[in-house]
């Protein structure tokens, strides 16, 4: 009884202060104002760079969070998707002079059918098995770009011709490419809380927490697990086209890379699995701290970046396993003055 | 009274194991059908194959005029087979009403709508304090009303309850008890496995007696507990001390 007493005045209260599922919050507006601030203001040029790659990846944990968090298909293969979004874009930008504009749907749609089939190949394997088959995955279609010089440009990469145009998407300001950077952030930010409200977000939920029960509900898992995984891969393929036209040049083992899709788990993790505010927390904290301590770090003692990025995810993982989006909810039962 | 669920001669066999061997029955619309029988008699089979959990190796299973035989739990449930679990299988990351949102959403498109008939539903099992609770601050006895209430919110028209009673204080099986014996009014037809037998004895228009997977008795409560093949399953044989 106690409990939902405790609980009862939040029902009556109209506006939220504090990130909640499916409802616009305070803290989440005045967050976004902030951004735009930052984007706003002249930064230094180091420190766009890492603006845009905070906002950039905030976006892709997003990406994978819909996936890994809400339907609960940990994967370690998103770099996958990431490459076939940034390929595709920019073989047709460089082989068939198809604007990006274009080519990122093109990569979201072909992304999203590698998800798609990806999730139907898997379809019977749970846990660690399913975890491990996607971190194969990606090296399959890692290895395939690898191969496929004719197209991929193979080990060389693939460079895009740096003029730049609007209709190019290529930019010299980093200002516009931060300003591109966080269109996307908000967008993958606004589906994600339109599926949290949705009957299909808690279908998602559903199939995760207790597939025999969502089954006896109605709820088809099969079909669950193949479209969370197809929006999330389509959604990590525009990030990845995004990435192509600010960096200007692909290869295949660096843009498909175990560690990339480590990162795009580790931010939702870091952040909250399973809320929308988490993986944006998770990379407002983790890219900048990463690309700070190598930049800075990285000539001086090789490695050691690393060795303070690891002992701070440690700490994270340690003390809050909500993560932050976690440690802020418990801020809503903290009472200093009682 | 027309059949809702006509289940005909339907096995299934677990290797050499005839966990449910050639069963046939019947239930009418309306009707409140109790199934009782010793552990492992293959009550918990018999639910699974209807629910489209498992699929029979033989036999046949009409719902409502369709054949449901070998279908899938959901095509199942989208037909108007509601089920509650033995053991309660909540979504533990979810509160309450989430819990019970998630299968009125079968009816309801809208998060709005779903919401409302889930706490429609708790409010009538008797939760209506509980809905931002989170369930793993639930006890057995709330839980296995939680189960009640998910099943219910579906709208079904016919509703397996699996030992419900289980676990439950005897002023609890009083309530549910009487709320169970209630919905046949309102529409639902029920069919109720139960260990607890006093209480499905008050409660049941009819009654099934499963025993080694082979149906050995039906008909009337009291009838059924003076049944000798009743008796001998669930107590053994007489024996003779001379």
């Amino acid at each position: 009884m106690s409990v939902a007493e405790t609980q009862a005045p939040e029902k009556t209260r109209r506006f939220q202060i504090l990130p909640q599922r499916g409802k616009v919050s305070l803290f989440e507006i005045l967050l976004l104002l902030f951004c735009i601030a930052l984007v706003a203001v002249r930064l230094p040029p180091s420190m766009g760079d890492v603006l845009l790659l905070t906002f950039l990846f905030a976006g892709l944990g997003l990406a994978w969070n819909i996936a890994g968090g809400y339907a609960g298909l940990i994967s370690f293969g998103h770099a996958a998707f990431f490459g076939v979004g940034a390929y595709t874009s920019t073989i047709l930008f460089v082989h068939f002079n198809v604007t990006p504009w274009i080519g990122i749907w093109c990569g979201a749609l072909l992304a999203g059918l590698f998800g798609a089939v990806l999730a139907l190949v898997c379809a019977r394997l749970r846990g660690p098995f399913f975890i491990l088959s996607t971190l194969a995955f990606a090296e399959v279609v890692r290895i395939g770009a690898l191969n496929w010089s004719s197209l991929t440009g193979g080990p060389e990469g693939l460079s895009i011709p740096p003029i730049p145009s609007l209709i190019n998407m290529v930019f010299t300001s980093k200002t516009t490419y931060a300003a591109l950077m966080l269109g996307y952030l908000v967008v993958v930010y606004a589906i994600s809380k339109a599926l949290e409200a949705s009957r299909y977000g808690y279908y998602l939920l559903a199939i995760r927490d207790n597939e025999d029960a969502a089954s006896a509900a109605g709820v088809n898992p099969l079909q669950g697990r193949v479209a969370a995984m197809a929006l999330s891969a389509s959604l990590t393929g525009i990030g990845g086209s995004l990435f192509a036209q600010y960096f200007l040049y692909l290869d295949p083992t660096f843009v498909i890379s175990p560690e990339i899709s480590f990162q795009f788990a580790l931010l939702p993790a870091v952040g909250g699995l399973g809320t929308a505010i988490g993986p944006v927390l998770g990379s407002l904290l983790i890219t900048p701290l990463s690309e700070l301590l190598r930049s800075n770090l990285g000539n001086a003692a090789a490695g050691l970046h690393l060795v303070i990025y690891s002992a701070g995810l440690i700490v994270v993982m340690l003390y809050f396993p909500g993560g932050l989006a976690g440690a802020i909810a418990k801020l809503k039962r903290w009472r200093p003055f009682s | 009274m027309s059949a809702l669920l006509e289940v005909s001669n339907v096995s299934r066999k677990f290797g050499a194991l005839m966990a449910v061997n050639n069963v046939s029955f019947s239930v009418g619309q309306g009707e409140l059908l109790g199934l009782i029988g010793p552990n492992g008699a293959g009550k918990s089979t018999l639910y699974n194959l209807i629910a489209g959990v498992l699929p029979p190796t033989a036999g046949e299973i009409v719902f409502d005029g369709q054949k449901v035989t070998g279908w899938k739990p959901y095509d199942v449930a989208r037909v108007g087979i509601g089920r509650t679990f033995q053991i309660p299988k909540p979504y533990r990351q979810l509160s309450v009403v989430e819990n019970v949102m998630l299968t009125a959403f079968l009816r309801e498109k809208s998060t709005a709508d779903a919401r409302k008939l889930a706490e429609a539903t708790l409010d009538d099992v008797g939760l209506a304090d509980y809905f931002g609770t989170p369930v793993n601050a639930l006890t057995v006895g709330l839980l296995k009303r939680l189960e009640v209430a998910r099943a219910l919110a579906m709208q079904p028209k016919l509703v397996l309850f699996d030992e419900i009673m289980a676990g439950l204080t005897p002023t609890e099986v009083g309530v549910m008890t009487k709320f169970v014996a209630g919905l046949p009014a309102r529409g639902i037809t029920v069919v109720w496995v139960e260990h607890v037998l006093y209480a499905i004895m008050k409660t049941a228009t009819r009654m099934i007696v499963l025993n080694r997977g082979e149906l050995i008795a039906e008909g009337f409560p009291v009838a059924l507990a003076r049944d000798p093949a009743v008796v001998k399953a669930y107590l053994g044989e007489e024996m003779d001390f001379a």
